[in-house]
């Protein structure tokens, strides 16, 4: 059985946050990439969540390889860093994103599965931290003819398929599919683990598959893109805020509950 | 090649549960559709009531598009995917525009998929310049920046919007929308994915609350979360929860306010003990009061809040459940 998860190199989401809490957000001269090169690059927290699912699937006994794959620039060490947590293979297809929308990162991923033997199930992340759109999974189980099932927690081998719980806002779903899937991986599965110490010199030697862009079979209509990046910006906020002042948390309470009151919020 | 229609997609909850729910949506579809020189519809998946005639009207709708199958009865994605491809490839609208929800976030890039479209979810506005170019303005980095998208030549788009992205506005001259049946054929369509156990909904949910009271790491421990239910009760509102204390289990995740929990719009957001981190805000940004009590009066959360407290939410939550029960 083989389970190929697909990850994504992002700046890291913490980072970007402190810089935009500090208003040091800025946007370079191509006006639309961050300028902050201090931020550190790290797979995308989801897909490292994608990563742990498949290794918990593996840590249950199930008999598979788990290969990861990569589209986007030469990666740093987020390959190197699946190696160590337990990936069989790691997979690198090396293209200049910037020039890419998801529609073309999602056939150079199916592309890669389908000329590599297929997936018996496809793990992704829920969205990436940086775009946050989160539509290359479902673009990806479309052109593989797989169902798609979003925003899971857990998912189990089972049945000929996969039995997978999602996080909805009702609460937990329990769903089945049979053969293959896209399964979408959200934070409530829990916190990946570590590499050891061992496995990360291990994985130090690992060296990427680097896959040919030419090898993959796709057509022109695959490598077209449907939209373009085209310019980012740092939104104004507007602040406006009362500070309710008060010699003690009593006072202050009720000040505030009595403002509130008078502007028939509650 | 797409026509210049503008189309706003809506199913699944029968007729009432929209009042209100479209009429930003609308808004925006009316206005990209005066731009792009199209007509702007409004396609459901659903009986159609009186309040979507009413509203249809009142947004400057030219025509509600109607589709009923059996296997549309209950939300399943391979059969309204394949409604809104049948639909798409008949009527060839340039914009499809879907208010973002749980199960948008899969059915809009698949529909995007199967009619070649563009897509792009948590978007904020959509522009059509001079030329008829088409760009989607969408919310990135969970709110701490904005991407602009710009759709390649004449190519369709469905976008996915975020709720309270535009203010309604009726429009100048309201219309009388024709109701035009659209029959599709989903015969082939076997939903693949097979639902062993169904999400058990306890009371009432996040994204209706009037009132929601969050808490945050501020808390320092599971144990004070009770202080958080205990003002929400006090105040008739429902507890919310920031992602680390979700992922740390002091609360169950249908808790979760944010860019990956539940988007709400509450008349008053009261956060305890939450920094105001930008994918926390994308959940609840849009509530018309938000109150913050947090120590650090330099905490991102002040910059949204209408009213302040700089203390320690320990010793003032106590205080807030005696006031507001008083
Ligand atoms: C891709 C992605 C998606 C995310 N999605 C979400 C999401 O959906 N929802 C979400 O909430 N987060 C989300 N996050 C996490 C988000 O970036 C923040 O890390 C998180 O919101 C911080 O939670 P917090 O405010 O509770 O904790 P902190 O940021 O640690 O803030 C705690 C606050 O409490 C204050 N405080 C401390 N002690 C007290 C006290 N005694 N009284 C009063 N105040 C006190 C501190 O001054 C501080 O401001 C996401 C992150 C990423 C990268």
């Amino acid at each position: 059985m083989r389970i190929v998860v697909c990850v994504k190199e992002v700046l890291d989401p913490d980072a970007v946050n402190n810089y935009a809490l500090a208003g040091r957000l800025e946007i370079g001269d191509d006006g639309k990439s961050l300028t902050q090169a201090a931020i550190p690059r790290l797979m995308n927290g989801f897909d490292e969540q994608a990563l742990e699912a498949a290794l918990r699937i593996k840590d249950t006994g199930v008999e598979c390889s788990i290969t990861v794959v990569s589209a986007g620039p030469a990666p740093g060490d987020i390959l190197k860093h699946a190696a160590a947590l337990g990936a069989d293979e790691v997979a690198s297809i090396e293209v200049d994103p910037a020039a890419l929308d998801a529609h073309v990162i999602a056939s150079l991923l199916a592309g890669y599965i389908r000329t590599t033997g297929g997936a018996d199930l496809v793990l992704c992340g829920r969205q990436a931290s940086d775009d946050d759109q989160g539509v290359v999974p479902a673009l990806v189980g479309e052109m593989l003819d797989l169902p798609i099932v979003t925003i899971a927690r857990a998912v189990e081998s089972g049945d000929g398929g996969w039995r997978v719980t999602r996080v909805t806002p009702d609460g937990d779903e329990v769903v089945a599919v049979t053969g293959g899937a896209v399964v979408t991986i959200s934070n409530e599965l829990g916190d990946p683990r570590y590499p050891t110490a061992a496995s990360k010199i291990k994985a130090r030697r690992v060296k990427p598959t680097v896959v040919a862009v030419s090898d993959l079979g796709l057509s022109a209509d695959d490598s077209e893109p449907r939209v373009a990046f085209t310019k980012q910006f740092v939104p104004t906020i507007q602040g406006n805020c009362e500070f309710i002042s008060g010699d003690s948390p009593a006072e202050l309470a009720d000040r505030l509950i009595a403002r509130l009151r008078e502007d028939s919020v509650i | 090649m797409s026509s210049n229609e503008v189309v706003v997609v809506t199913w699944g909850r029968g007729g009432e549960a929209f009042a209100g729910e479209v009429d930003d949506i609308l808004t925006l579809g009316r206005g990209v559709a005066a731009a792009t020189g199209g007509a702007l519809n409004w396609l459901t998946l659903g009986p159609v009531s009186d309040t979507i005639r009413q509203t249809a009207g009142t947004y400057g709708v030219a025509n509600i598009d109607h589709i009923e199958d059996a296997k549309l009865a209950e939300f399943s994605a391979d059969a309204t995917v394949a409604a809104l491809a049948q639909y798409c490839e008949q009527h060839s609208p340039r914009v499809v525009l879907i208010a973002q929800g749980f199960d948008v976030r899969l059915v809009a890039p698949r529909l995007a998929a199967k009619v070649r479209a563009g897509v792009v979810m948590n978007a904020a506005a959509v522009e059509v310049d001079g030329g008829g170019k088409l760009s989607v303005t969408a919310s990135a980095y969970g709110g701490d920046t904005r991407a602009v998208y710009e759709i390649a030549g004449e190519r369709a788009c469905v976008v996915s919007v975020l709720a309270n992205a535009v203010l309604p506005e009726a429009a100048d001259a309201a219309t009388t929308p024709a109701v035009r049946d659209f029959a599709v054929d989903l015969a082939a369509v076997d939903e693949r994915i097979q639902v062993l156990e169904k999400p058990k909904a306890e009371g009432p949910r996040l994204d209706a609350a009037e009132i929601i009271v969050s808490g945050g790491r501020g808390l320092g421990d599971a144990a004070n979360y009770k202080l958080i239910e205990e003002l929400a009760e006090a105040l008739g509102g429902l507890p919310g929860a920031s992602r680390p204390i979700v992922d740390d289990g002091w609360v169950d995740s249908s808790h979760q306010v944010g860019l990956t929990g539940t988007i709400t719009r509450p008349g008053l957001y009261l956060a305890a003990g939450i920094s105001g981190a930008s994918q926390h805000m994308a959940g609840c940004s849009a509530a018309k009061t938000i109150v913050a009590i947090n120590t650090d009066s330099d905490a991102s959360i002040f910059r949204y809040a209408r009213f302040g407290v700089i203390g320690d939410c320990l010793e003032i939550l106590p205080e807030l459940i005696r006031a507001a029960k008083s």
